[in-house]
């Protein structure tokens, strides 16, 4: 693969997610929080979305919109052909196909690693119980944490959590995985081991979309980076546009605060 | 000195030997034990059910879209509101004496009512325990719950409710001791409960000395069992702490 060739569009391949006009608005106290404000984007089977933008320019709440954990104010989420902003969509059955890795990790401690990743697919009913142990199982191989399946996640690292949370998504089978910041909680020592188990992912052509700080990973695994300020997508591109050529101000302003 | 203990020796023959009297006793403190730990079974379901209305709503009502959903859980928090006002706000023998001579005047069965009478007063109290034990637990929890597919109810009960008991624990088996002295007054209604036994031998022995202490003794020698046995609890607890 080589990056300087890939071009933004046309975006060819099967829609998977595409979003209109999407808009959220927060009440707070006072005022109203515009967290988004018109956001369009479509995303294809198998692409890597890296969305990048300074601390509450709404990205992580675009993340969330996608799989509805934050409730859209306006606009259309069409995934898979089916609106999931409409009333009549069951999120729930949505989210079974949508795996999402948090900042926090958020592993449940009292369960031990392996119920955290066999539960959701097993009481779903789309595995027996010892199809899930199984699928655990070599997923847990592939991340290198196989002898952790019997351990608490207290007893883990923040890395080792945080490829555990990935395995956990994974588990569900999942056609696309949602990223929310997944190595700002991390040691700096322990964000390699995530990264890698993501460029993995990605090389295995999962659908990603990843809220990251993470340059270098954008750089090297994303298809398409789009930078977000103020709850608008102000500029995106291959990551070589953004990254070597970014045309917008407040894109170069962002940029350059970071090298 | 010999003479004074010959009096006491009298005295708790005459109010716990003869006649059996001691049978007043044994069967009053069953009577005490049913209604407590049924009434604390019905207070944990009832309390733990208020307690998930009350904390979704606080959460969720303000951001809600308009629509049934938020009609249905406006009224549910409200109705849970006016309960926890209204039980914790007026004293439980007066709660017991209207669901014996007004809600349940049908019925005349004193224990049965005394179970539900003090199992809806103590919900009042498990519900603002569990409600805390709610939200002790973080809301990461409840998104990635949601997130693998589950729903709201079940993130609740495979989730949320197992993490907020185990750290409520302690408080819970607090309210157990509460209660178990609070069911003294079931005697109102005519129940025969261990206080009522002690104020019946009372009343037809005409000595008040051996039956109230004799009463007295047996609450304090059950709530200081129960208070080690929940402090043993807080310690298992600590140390299985992941």
């Amino acid at each position: 693969m080589i990056t300087n060739q890939k071009t933004v569009e046309p975006a060819t391949g099967e829609v998977m997610i595409s979003v209109h006009n999407l808009q959220k608005h927060f009440l707070s106290a006072k005022s109203e929080v515009r967290a988004l404000r018109g956001v369009d984007q479509t995303i294809v089977k198998g692409e890597k979305l890296v969305v990048i933008g300074p601390s509450g320019s709404g990205k992580s709440t675009f993340l969330r919109c996608l799989n509805r954990l934050e409730e859209p104010t306006g606009g259309t989420i069409i995934f898979d052909g089916v609106d999931i902003t409409s009333p009549e969509c069951n999120i729930n059955l949505v989210r079974r196909r949508m795996g999402m890795v948090f900042q926090q990790f958020n592993l449940f401690p009292h369960w031990t690693v392996l119920d955290n990743i066999t539960t959701a697919p097993v009481k779903h009913r789309l595995m027996t119980r010892a199809e899930a142990v199984d699928k655990a199982m070599s997923l847990l191989k592939r991340v290198g944490l196989e002898e952790k399946a019997k351990s608490y996640p207290s007893q883990l690292s923040g890395g080792q959590k945080q490829r555990i949370a990935i395995v956990r998504a994974l588990a569900m089978s999942p056609e696309v995985m949602l990223f929310d910041e997944p190595t700002s909680a991390l040691d700096p020592e322990m964000v390699g081991e995530v990264l890698q188990v993501m460029k993995d992912l990605a090389e295995d052509g999962m659908t990603m979309v990843v809220v990251t700080h993470e340059m270098g990973f954008a750089r090297e695994v994303s298809d398409r980076v789009a930078f977000m300020d103020d709850g608008l997508i102000v500029e995106e591109g291959t990551p070589q546009q953004i990254f070597t050529n970014p045309q917008n101000k407040r894109t170069q302003d962002f940029l350059s605060k970071l090298l | 000195m010999s003479s004074a203990l010959d009096n006491l020796k009298s005295q708790f023959i005459l109010n716990f030997v003869e006649k059996d009297r001691w049978r007043y006793f044994v069967s009053g403190l069953g009577v005490t034990l049913r209604i407590t730990l049924f009434a604390v079974l019905i207070g944990i379901v009832l309390g733990t059910l208020v307690a998930i209305v009350r904390s979704t709503g606080d959460k969720l009502l303000p951001g809600m879209r308009k629509g049934p959903g938020r009609i249905f859980l406006g009224i549910a928090n409200g109705l849970c509101k006016i309960y926890l006002t209204v039980i914790r706000g007026t004293p439980v023998v007066i709660q017991l004496m209207i669901s014996y001579y007004i809600i349940f005047a049908s019925s005349r069965n004193g224990v049965l009512i005394a179970i539900i009478a003090f199992g809806i007063n103590s919900g009042a109290y498990v519900a603002e325990i569990v409600r805390a034990g709610i939200m002790s637990v973080d809301n990461g929890q409840m998104e990635a719950g949601r997130s693998l597919g589950f729903t709201f109810v079940q993130t609740m009960a495979y989730i949320i409710i197992p993490q907020a008991f185990k750290n409520v624990l302690p408080s819970l088996a607090n309210e157990f001791i509460v209660l178990l002295k609070e069911t003294s007054v079931a005697g109102y209604v005519a129940v025969r409960d261990l206080t009522k036994a002690g104020d019946i031998v009372r009343g037809t022995t005409y000595s008040a000395f051996m039956p109230l202490i004799g009463v007295a003794l047996v609450y304090l020698i059950l709530v200081v069992f129960f208070s080690w046995l929940v402090g043993k609890l807080e310690r298992r607890l600590r140390a299985s702490d992941h």
